[in-house]
């Protein structure tokens, strides 16, 4: 439970953050004080409209930004980018320069992989993204829902523990979002990683997240903290979504959310 | 060269609609086109025809047929001499090819050097930004007469001339383009693990690589017209110092034709630069 962190070493620990963008007159409160501890195995969703911070949260626990005070902790550590997490952006930011298979090679190198390794874990990530035959590809010579596919197949590659994604399907077309949504939930349920996703999607929150946390508009502080009591396995999504439970998670996380938006 | 597999010539098949390659002109319409570019170049020589006729002076317009005379004589040896002032035209133009080569590779590995520190150092930028520029802003023939006194007047002043001239532009797109890294393909590297080194390797410079590839055309061809100005002082063998020596004997028709060899040459070095420049960077435009 969220109030009891103690019981295990928590995944990631935002202790009285507050982040401030700018100095003097233009300096704005983007975040906080906020608190919040993510236990291993997690599957943590950030919701709020926009402008709440639930990116700059995102990025300070990607270790981008440092926090203007108070402290964030990922393993026990202080997060440093490409140590410790795997990050997935709203943008694919896949690099044009290589084929798809380079782009996840590249990331299977920076994490350490010795080199004849590397072509047989290419198929094994793009495959758990459910991705076949396309590693030989250009990265524009496959649809945006493949493009985002293959940076979580990237993310992956790292084998770190936490996985963090900013938006990772805002982009796409409602089909293929929800596509990428059920392969998601079913790949983190599978590598039992401990995700922290945003969204401003109350759905995509329910449907994807053990744990939901609401923030407010501008400073994003915590309007609700909520475990979701879904089933993770077992369930196909269609059933999950047409369960009462869902329906009701959906009302309450939606009311909060137009709540802690101030009727913007 | 790590980016070369696959090249330009992707499996039809996978290409999605309006993906052909860039500047592909559709292989039905190629021969309309060389036609039409046969019909502009014999109009070309008809109206060059006229003007040797009309003018009556073959010192002043010479006509088609001297040139060609003179492309035969050059190439040849006559009368006991060697092509033009002992060396065929082929080897004129080679020495020229040669020291356009040299200059442009030290002047775009210099260029590039300085471009990728420029555009991560802001300090050095600072400093060496107006220095380029004021170089650039120098006509080839103007600090020549400098080189000429520093290295005296054979072969280092005239490589130290294309050399200069063709830093430049290397060195200002590549500034440029490594300083306009976009910032979201540089985060997604550092999220992956890359090193400062790697980001440089792996994304900075690849992502530079088509404004790179601009500027080494604009070099190239900076070489090409310095290359007579280079061969100004001391120049045979060289087609620059073939021309020069011509208009002195007031051959016009030797002249005419060096410049033909100059420029024929160019073009087909462009062309040459842009089908590596579409083998090398398949994903110019794609981002």
């Amino acid at each position: 439970m969220p109030s009891n962190p103690d019981v295990v070493l928590a995944a990631v620990d935002v202790h009285e953050v507050e982040h401030v963008y700018g100095t003097g007159r233009d300096a704005v409160t983007a975040l906080g004080p906020i608190s919040l501890s993510v236990r291993p195995g997690s599957f943590v969703v950030l919701v709020g409209a926009s402008g709440c911070g639930k990116s700059t949260l995102l990025r300070l626990i990607a270790g981008f930004e440092r926090p203007t005070s108070g402290a964030v902790r990922v393993g026990g550590r202080e997060p440093v980018p490409g140590a410790g997490a795997g990050v997935v952006f709203q943008q694919p930011r896949l690099f044009p320069w290589k084929t798809v298979g380079g782009n996840v090679d590249l990331a299977l190198r920076y994490a350490g992989v010795p080199k004849p390794e590397r072509p047989g874990r290419i198929g094994e990530l793009l495959g758990r993204v459910g991705l076949h035959d396309v590693a030989g590809r250009r990265t524009w010579q496959i649809s945006g829902g493949q493009q985002q596919r293959v940076a979580i197949a990237r993310a992956l590659a790292g084998d770190d523990d936490l996985l963090l994604l900013d938006e990772p399907f805002a982009a796409l077309d409602a089909l293929t979002r929800e596509r990428l949504q059920e392969d998601l939930r079913q790949v983190t349920g599978e590598t039992g990683r401990t995700c922290v996703f945003v969204t401003h999607s109350v759905d995509e929150a329910v449907f994807l997240g053990s744990r939901v946390v609401v923030l407010t508009h501008r400073p994003g502080r915590i309007a609700l903290d909520l475990d979701v009591d879904l089933p993770r396995s077992g369930v196909g999504p269609d059933r999950l979504r047409a369960l009462p439970e869902y329906a009701a998670l959906r009302t309450v996380i939606g009311q909060e959310v137009r709540e802690a938006a101030g009727g913007r | 060269m790590i980016y070369t597999q696959s090249g330009t010539a992707v499996e039809p098949s996978v290409v999605p609609v309006g993906g052909s390659a860039p500047a592909g002109v559709p292989a039905k319409r190629r021969p309309r086109r060389i036609l039409v570019r046969l019909g502009a170049l014999a109009a070309l020589v008809a109206v060059w025809q006229l003007a040797a006729v009309t003018t009556r002076n073959p010192s002043f317009v010479p006509s088609p047929k001297a040139v060609w005379s003179q492309l035969i004589l050059t190439s040849t040896t006559h009368d006991g001499v060697r092509g033009y002032s002992g060396h065929y035209l082929v080897e004129h133009l080679g020495i020229s090819l040669r020291r356009i080569l040299i200059g442009s590779v030290l002047g775009t590995a210099v260029g590039l050097i300085l471009g990728v520190v420029m555009g991560t150092v802001p300090w050095i930028r600072v400093v060496t930004e107006p220095v380029v520029t004021f170089v650039r802003a120098l006509p080839p023939l103007a600090y020549f007469s400098l080189l000429i006194i520093w290295f005296g007047i054979d072969e280092t002043p005239k490589l130290w001339l294309l050399t200069i001239a063709a830093l430049p532009p290397v060195a200002v797109a590549t500034a440029s383009a490594v300083y306009g890294a976009p910032i979201g393909l540089v985060e997604a590297a550092r999220a992956l693990g890359a090193t400062r080194r790697d980001v440089i390797r792996d994304v900075v410079l690849p992502n530079a690589l088509p404004e790179i590839f601009t500027g080494v055309r604009l070099a190239v061809g900076l070489a090409y017209s310095s290359v007579v100005a280079a061969e100004t002082i001391n120049g045979v063998p060289g087609i620059g110092g073939m021309v020069r020596d011509a208009q002195r004997y007031l051959q016009t028709d030797v002249v005419v034709l060096g410049l033909l060899a100059i420029g024929l040459s160019g073009l087909l070095i462009d062309a040459a630069l842009r089908t590596a420049e579409n083998r090398l960077i398949p994903w110019r435009g794609r981002s």
